[in-house]
């Protein structure tokens, strides 16, 4: 037996409970350095035609009007939501925040590329500039041992100022990515996104030149997530998975009032 | 036996699809730009010898409600609020000319713009793609200005200025894909005139409070039918027994 507003209703909760999770996600992640929220967005599946406006009702009449019943709603994906996020100061030499558009590129241990808005780098145990969690920044910088002081500017240099010399010697150049889309980027966890097909093939080069944003040494950007506002979308959420249970519940208890009285 | 219980029926199946189109608003108070259903019964009578009394309930959904949903302030530059009655044209599957209230625009990688369920939006000459920019505003009057990369970003560049239609006084109806056409597939004239609100989101227009209500007035309407045919079961019964030889 089949009754469609039950399986209506059905999608409603399923993509409620999608949405909370997605908050959950933004919320889990506020501290996270770089995090860029995700929103949900639903779309609603197909229709139903029951009866076409203007078919034949009888040999004489048409129907003026047609019964299109939906089947109800699905999460059409979610929506990397790329405002920049707060950038605080650190101190620490090697924390970068990317004031406009663009990514760090940085080596997968699959042998891809990653991208990252999160600067947190620090140095190896050989010298090379890594992210937090050790993957290689690319193309690679190499800090000497002996240097005494590490500066980054603006387009990305990196200078480094050597025990007994004067003058600073330049250590590599941080280049940054950009995409058409960024919203197409496939989070792959650890703060590092993917390129897709969607998100078009990064345009690499220095910062702060053709709309690559610019580099901000010894300050983070932090996430995006404003905390009210997702839970606003909390409660929202909360009620539209309310009011599509008790959907259930009503449709549940006209079916029961039939199976009774007949 | 009378044939009441197949009247009742049809009253019953139009409830029941009113139950579904009113489970079918509520599962889409979330989704943005949606425009919420609304359904009416109305009455076929059945000509013929006799009574007039067999009038058969079909359920129909005769329209959208076009009424404005909430808007949001979002600050993504591609989302776009619609104001009044305005319309946004797209590009529907078939290549028709199709229109949506839904604003959250997105950039595919060869860079078309289209909506966030998949439907290109039409310009002034056809779909628009945006070059590489260093930053994108939409204007209230559906202009798209860029600033190219490296360019002043004081003086941004007009790109293209979005094809918004009216709906008011234009014959439209809402398609088994959600957008809306003109019926008779027609072309609403670009309005000047139509505003949009930048950096915002509208949501659907489903009020949860009055779906509620449709949905007891559905339940109830199911039960009432219910009733009915319990009662056109004890008439039978009564009917029968009345008949019955003493034993």
């Amino acid at each position: 037996m089949t009754f469609g507003a039950l399986h209506v209703a059905r999608t409603g909760l399923d993509a409620q409970n999608f949405r909370m999770q997605v908050i959950a996600n933004n919320l889990a992640n506020v501290n996270t350095t770089g995090f860029k929220r995700d929103r949900a967005s639903f779309q609603t599946l197909g229709y139903q035609l029951m009866t076409q406006p203007g078919a034949a009702a009888s040999a004489e009449n048409r129907y003026a009007t047609g019964l299109n019943l939906g089947t109800g709603v699905r999460l059409a994906g979610t929506a990397r939501i790329d405002t920049q996020g707060t950038i605080s100061t650190t101190g620490s030499a090697l924390d970068l925040a990317i004031d406009g558009a663009g990514f760090f590129q940085v080596q997968l241990p699959d042998g891809r590329t990653g991208y990252t808005r999160a600067g947190n780098f620090s140095r190896s145990a050989d010298g090379t500039m890594v992210t937090g969690d050790g993957k290689p920044l690319e193309p690679a910088i190499q800090i000497p041992d002996d240097a005494t002081n590490v500066s980054i500017a603006a387009d990305g240099t990196v200078s480094v100022s050597i025990a007994g010399q004067a003058q600073a010697t330049e250590a590599g150049r941080i280049e940054l990515a950009r995409f058409t889309n960024p919203a197409g980027l496939l989070a792959v966890g650890d703060n590092m996104l993917v390129e897709t097909a969607a998100s078009g093939a990064p345009q690499v080069g220095p910062a702060g030149q053709e709309g690559r944003g610019v580099l901000r040494a010894g300050m983070l950007e932090g996430s995006n997530v404003n905390v009210v506002e997702e839970l606003v979308d909390m409660i929202e959420t909360q009620r539209a998975y309310e009011v599509n249970s008790k959907m259930i519940k009503a449709a549940d208890e006209m079916m029961t009032n039939a199976t009774q009285t007949l | 036996m009378d044939r009441l219980i197949y009247t009742s029926l049809t009253a019953m199946r139009g409830s029941m699809a009113r139950q579904t189109a009113v489970a079918n608003n509520l599962a889409n108070a979330q989704t943005i730009g949606f425009r919420s259903e609304i359904t009416r019964a109305q009455a076929a009578w059945l000509d013929g010898q006799g009574m007039d009394t067999r009038a058969y309930g079909v359920e129909a959904v005769i329209g959208a409600d076009m009424r404005a949903g909430t808007v949001t302030a979002t600050g993504r530059d591609l989302d776009i609020a619609l104001q009044g009655d305005a319309l946004l044209a797209v590009q529907a599957p078939d290549g028709s000319a199709a229109y949506t209230r839904r604003g959250d625009l997105q950039l595919s990688p060869s860079g078309l713009l289209a909506t966030a369920d998949g439907h290109p939006v039409q310009g002034q000459q056809g779909p628009i793609t945006l070059p590489p920019a260093d930053a994108i505003t939409i204007e209230s009057d559906g202009r798209i200005l860029i600033v190219p990369p490296g360019g002043d970003a004081s003086q941004p560049q007009e790109v293209d200025r979005l094809r918004l239609g009216t709906s008011t006084g234009a014959d439209i109806v809402k398609g088994l894909d959600g957008l809306f056409r003109v019926r008779g597939d027609g072309v609403l004239p670009d309005d000047p005139d139509a505003r949009l609100i930048a950096r915002s989101l509208e949501g659907s227009n489903v009020n949860p409070t009055a779906a509620m209500v449709e949905m007891i007035e559905a339940s109830k309407a199911w039960d009432t039918q219910l009733k009915l045919i319990s009662s056109a079961r004890d008439l039978d019964n009564a009917s029968a027994s009345l008949m019955q030889l003493p034993s």
